[in-house]
């Protein structure tokens, strides 16, 4: 019983969310575009199936295999919170269950959580970011990613492909 | 018993009850890590679509952000002078205020001092309706009916008070001009009163900030958040802009009356009368707020949350050494750049390689208990880690 009221008031939250997006993060970037993704597609490393996006403005990509996943947070995230000045980053060897908070950004006095749509062993992260938090705002759905994650199943909750992502971004 | 039980289950239940769109908490504990707590609870069960205000004074603390480093920050050395076991360096003298609390808290930004002429005001609110000024907006609003015409929003999102001597034109409704502000950079400075900082989660937003009304300590405030370390230390994390400080001079009472009816006015829209209740000391019992106490004040939240760092200790002119600290575990005590190693260093290095600092209270104790070969290098070593890398016991209250 408390199990699903507390998924339906997910479910609210995510409703409310859809509908009230523009501003989720706060201050100037309601009405940027996301720059293109095409200039990227070469340098993926491994083999991916299609590019994921949930509500909360994560990315995850998932190898064809469906062993490992790679988490980022979006360019659309990553200019709505403004200059980055620190990410905790989460640790190797780390079980992590799908909705948890595996890590935090913060910009602007604001730690946003990091949350993972995935349940899994993390195996990578990205410790570029550790030295210079900045440069996730340079390539955050490349250079900029942020956990490698062994995973089994499949991501929970709602995910987006590009198009359909983008849409829910300029959606007004 | 009984009927303390049935009011905190009732605090509960109308905190995340969907008709309570307004609701209104003024606390009267002033123990820092409940009231964050408190807060915390507030940020996860309040409802998605509701607004509410939360009114907090502290016992003298110091509270620092998420991601800071609290060598670099706080003059540990002075935060409890009673159990650092006589070894205060003595250029820094006790300011005699008592114990002081450290706290680490959830959202960002720097590192603030509170007491009880202080009082924490906190907005929790759905993220569609959250830009990082509105609510300091709503809090000059309501200084400025209480006569304190020279507090505006600055752009780092805090409250200041235009120290200007002559008046210009203004319009009164724009909370981020005074007839007192001066141009950028020229003098007088704005002395800053009240300080942000935010938790942002999946669809809600939490704003919270310190208003100095009355402190006693103002003039000892900078020797707390001055650290003796800070020039020695390379960091991670989130350093604290410093900014001269003042009081509004307001009563407590006053302000957080007057803050609730600003409150209570701006989302008067939404109709129903707002939840407006005093919290204490026996929400503790309440579980979700429990954990999120006893998280707070784990030594792993407060020491090894720290981002990496390097101290260097400088034991001659010849000889220094480099101590990386990662998650709070030591991780390399190395000469620097090359230098040659002594057999004292060695054997230190082999003691505190691995080892969390969270669990060494006395570095001469910890030593010496190892073995180390207690010469002047040694003695020289126990002493810098002292000064500069101490971890004061938290409170037990």
């Amino acid at each position: 019983m408390a199990a699903r009221f507390s998924a339906a008031r997910v479910a609210r939250q995510l409703t409310s969310f859809a509908v009230q997006r523009p501003s989720f993060f706060p201050s100037t970037c309601a009405h940027k575009t996301v720059a293109p993704l095409q200039r990227r597609l070469f340098a993926e490393s491994a083999a991916a199936k299609e590019r994921q996006y949930t509500e909360d403005h994560e990315w995850i990509d998932i190898s064809l295999d469906g062993k490992t996943a790679t988490l980022g947070i979006s360019d659309y995230a990553a200019k709505a919170l403004g200059d980055v000045v620190y990410i905790e980053l989460p640790q190797v060897d780390m079980d992590i269950s799908a909705g948890d908070a595996i890590g935090a950004v913060e910009s602007v006095k604001s730690a946003s959580d990091i949350l993972t749509p995935i349940s899994g062993k993390v195996t990578e992260v990205n410790s570029v970011l550790e030295e210079k938090p900045g440069s996730i705002n340079k390539d955050p759905e490349g250079e900029g990613w942020i956990a490698k994650i062994a995973i089994e199943g499949e991501p929970e909750g709602k995910t987006m492909n590009k198009e359909e992502y983008t849409a829910f971004t300029e959606e007004a | 018993m009984a009927t303390a039980r049935r009011a905190l289950s009732s605090f509960s239940e109308k905190l995340a009850n969907p008709a309570n769109m307004v609701q209104s908490y003024i606390s009267r504990s002033n123990d820092p890590y409940l009231n964050l707590s408190i807060e915390h609870h507030i940020l996860q069960k309040s409802p998605p679509d509701s607004v509410v205000l939360f009114l907090y004074t502290n016992r003298p603390c110091i509270v620092i952000g998420r991601n800071q480093n609290p060598w670099t920050e706080v003059n540990l050395g002075i935060l409890n002078a009673a159990t650092q076991g006589g070894r205060i360096p003595k250029d820094t003298e006790p300011p005699g205020i008592g114990h002081v609390d450290l706290v680490r808290r959830r959202s960002g930004g720097g590192a603030v001092f509170h007491d009880e002429g202080n009082v924490n005001w906190s907005i929790t609110c759905p993220m569609a309706d959250f830009t990082r000024d509105k609510y300091a907006e709503m809090v000059v609003r309501a200084l400025r009916k209480l006569g304190i015409e020279r507090a505006r929003v600055n752009e780092r999102h805090d409250i200041v008070l235009d120290q200007g001597h002559s008046k210009r034109n203004a319009d009164p409704r724009d909370t981020h001009r005074t007839p007192y502000t001066v141009d950028d950079g020229t003098l007088p400075k704005p002395l800053k009163v009240s300080g942000s900082a935010y938790k942002l989660t999946r669809a809600r937003a939490l704003h919270h900030a310190t208003t100095l009304l009355s402190s006693p300590n103002l003039h000892i405030i900078p020797q707390y958040l001055r650290s003796p370390a800070k020039p020695f230390i390379q960091a991670r994390g989130v350093e604290s802009v410093s900014s001269p400080v003042g009081n509004i001079g307001l009563e407590i009472t006053a302000f957080q009356s007057r803050l609730q009816e600003e409150f209570a006015s701006m989302y008067s829209k939404f109709g129903k009368q707002a939840v407006v209740e005093i919290v204490g000391d026996e929400h503790l019992k309440i579980p979700d707020i429990r954990k999120g106490y006893d998280e707070l004040r784990t030594k792993d939240w407060m020491w090894s949350q720290t981002p990496q760092f390097t101290l260097t200790l400088h034991l001659s002119d010849d000889i220094a050494i480099d101590v990386n600290v990662h998650h709070g575990v030591i991780k390399a005590f190395d000469p620097k750049n090359g230098q040659s190693s002594t057999t004292t260093i060695d054997k230190v290095r082999s003691v505190v390689l691995d080892q969390k600092l969270q669990d060494i209270h006395d570095w001469h104790e910890f030593l010496k208990s190892h073995t180390i070969p207690w010469n002047q290098e040694s003695a020289i070593i126990a002493d810098l880690l002292e000064k500069f890398m101490p971890v004061p016991k938290l409170s037990k209250v």
